[in-house]
């Protein structure tokens, strides 16, 4: 759908402007899930998303994606309101979500089928999966791979779609130290070349500051997005430079988990 | 392994049991409760009449059964995977599903032309339930993550039911499709028991009419050795297409 292109991207921006979203529980107690979110994103630009565990990252990429109404606010992408979930916006789940009864590459493909697309674009579920590093995998089933391998495989099938705003829930979660420095190393490659818009939950926060144009940090009870810190620095980028460093330690700061070396007196 | 075959001890224990009880019987009720010696004989004998028989029930079955199958999945899926059709859906189905199709089988062969049409007709209605009940519930319990995965790849409706729900009802719809198989033997020979010339269940009702219980009890068993090789194929069909679902 979308070719490679050159200079800067010109769809994909997203805006979003007093979002709320509560669940009621079964027992009616009343969950504030998204209190008051407000974001703006730029076409092309790669956002990370860090924050404790309940705070409100998945269902916010899960608004995003259109896959629930809010109870509050606008959502758009290139202005015009997000109603409801669409091709251009891929999302990869927290955890992956394949067709169990699919093979690999007919998982990858899937999107292209239900779009009959899949012939012209045939080629490119190979690409796609030779990109994640499954190529010899294409005729195994999920219940065959292991849970870093799945994970991958959903990655490409949200690629293979070629969306202009890419949301990923934790995609690199359950990968060991070097696939997920390998695999954030090909994001970055794909979001240059495509200069897809890309919002990406992180548990990680050397991750988040690898990765993004900007880290935005959200916090829960009430949830809200806390702060938002800009990474200047021009890609590609050094994972051991010392602004790195002092990032970390500013979002550790903000996370609560700064530590306590800077206050003596709790220390032995 | 081993296991599995000591299924396989059960048959010869049973035909030791029944030869036991038939010799001991008082040789007046003998001709009530033939000897498995005489009964194997009048199996032997009766072969060629019993496949003819079978090839008879075959032509009823078959059609009957895969025509519930085609239409409980068409019909099912597309209800289960939509809230309003099934909330509509739901008196019916819990009205007619449970009434023994059984009780269709004399009105039937009335209302029908031939008694093959209305054979195949009841079998239907005895098969299609069961199958469509699961195709129902398989739909409507697809787990939520594979509905907003398909909704994010950028499904319609009918894809989403082609592509997913169908397959997801799947378990669903074999685990019908094994109690409608049965209920389609029963229905097959309830028919053949009260308007046919030929088949296993007139083959059946033909010798007892005449008291030759031998024939009759051959009958029975070589029905019973029908229907479970008939269900054999069934969970061999199902463990090849649920591969995936462990
Ligand atoms: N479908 C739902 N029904 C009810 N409550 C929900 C639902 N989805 C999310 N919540 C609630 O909303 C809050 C935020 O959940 P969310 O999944 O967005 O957190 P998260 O930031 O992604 O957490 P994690 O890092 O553990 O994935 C939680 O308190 C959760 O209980
Ligand atoms: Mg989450």
């Amino acid at each position: 759908m979308v070719a490679p292109q050159t200079g800067a991207a010109t769809i994909g921006a997203i805006n979003i402007r007093g979002v709320k979203k509560t669940f009621t529980h079964q027992d009616g107690s009343i969950i504030e899930a998204l209190s008051n979110v407000d974001l703006s994103v730029a076409a092309g630009e790669f956002i990370t998303l860090i924050g404790p565990s309940g705070c409100g990252k998945s269902t916010l990429l899960r608004a995003i994606a259109g896959l629930h109404p809010v109870d509050a606010g606008e959502l758009t992408l290139d202005g015009e309101p997000i109603t409801g979930p669409a091709a251009e916006r891929g999302l990869v789940f927290q955890d992956p979500l394949l067709f169990p009864w699919l093979n690999i590459h007919d998982n990858v493909a899937f999107g292209l089928k239900a779009r009959h697309l899949y012939r012209e674009h045939k080629a490119e579920v190979g690409q796609f999966l030779k990109l994640v590093g499954l190529e010899t995998f294409g005729k195994s089933y999920p219940h065959q791979l292991s849970g870093g391998m799945q994970q991958r495989a959903a990655l490409a099938r949200a690629l293979v779609n070629q969306p202009s705003v890419l949301l990923l829930d934790e995609p690199l979660g359950a990968l060991d130290a070097f696939t997920r420095m390998n695999m954030q190393d090909e994001i970055i490659r794909i979001w240059q070349e495509r200069k897809t818009t890309m919002i990406m939950v992180t548990h990680d926060v050397d991750e988040a500051v690898y990765l993004a144009d900007r880290v935005v940090v959200m916090c829960p009870r009430p949830a809200r997005i806390e702060e938002i810190i800009s990474v200047k620095r021009e890609r590609p980028r050094a994972r051991s430079h010392p602004d790195f460093l002092q990032l970390r330690g500013k979002l550790l700061k903000i996370l609560d988990f700064g530590g306590q070396e800077r206050e003596p007196e709790y220390r032995i | 392994m081993p296991h599995r075959l000591s299924g396989l001890l059960l048959f010869p224990l049973l035909v030791g049991v029944w030869a036991f009880v038939a010799e001991i019987l008082p040789p007046q009720s003998r001709y009530l409760f033939p000897a498995p010696l005489a009964v194997a004989r009048a199996l032997w004998e009766s072969l060629g009449v019993l496949w003819q028989g079978t090839v008879a029930s075959m032509m009823i079955l078959i059609p009957g059964y895969i025509l519930a199958v085609l239409a409980a999945v068409l019909f099912g899926i597309p209800v289960g995977a939509t809230t309003w059709a099934r909330h509509f859906f739901a008196p019916l189905m819990r009205v007619a599903a449970p009434v023994p199709p059984t009780v269709y089988v004399p009105y039937a062969i009335a209302l029908l032309p031939t008694f093959r049409a209305s054979a195949i007709f009841v079998v239907f209605i005895g098969a299609f339930w069961p199958v469509f009940l699961g195709a129902v519930s398989g739909a409507a319990t697809v787990p939520e993550r594979h509905r907003d995965n398909a909704r994010v790849l950028g499904f319609g409706r009918w894809e989403y039911w082609r592509r997913v729900a169908f397959h997801a009802a799947l378990p669903a719809i074999f685990n019908g499709m094994g109690v409608g198989m049965a209920m389609a033997f029963i229905l097959l020979t309830v028919a053949e028991l009260f308007g046919a010339n030929v088949g296993l269940g007139h083959f059946v009702q033909y010798y007892a009419d005449f008291a030759d219980y031998p024939r009759m009890v051959a009958g029975i068993i070589y029905t019973g050795a029908v229907t479970f090789s008939a269900m054999t194929l069934l969970a061999q069909l199902q463990k090849r297409m649920l591969f995936w679902n462990i």
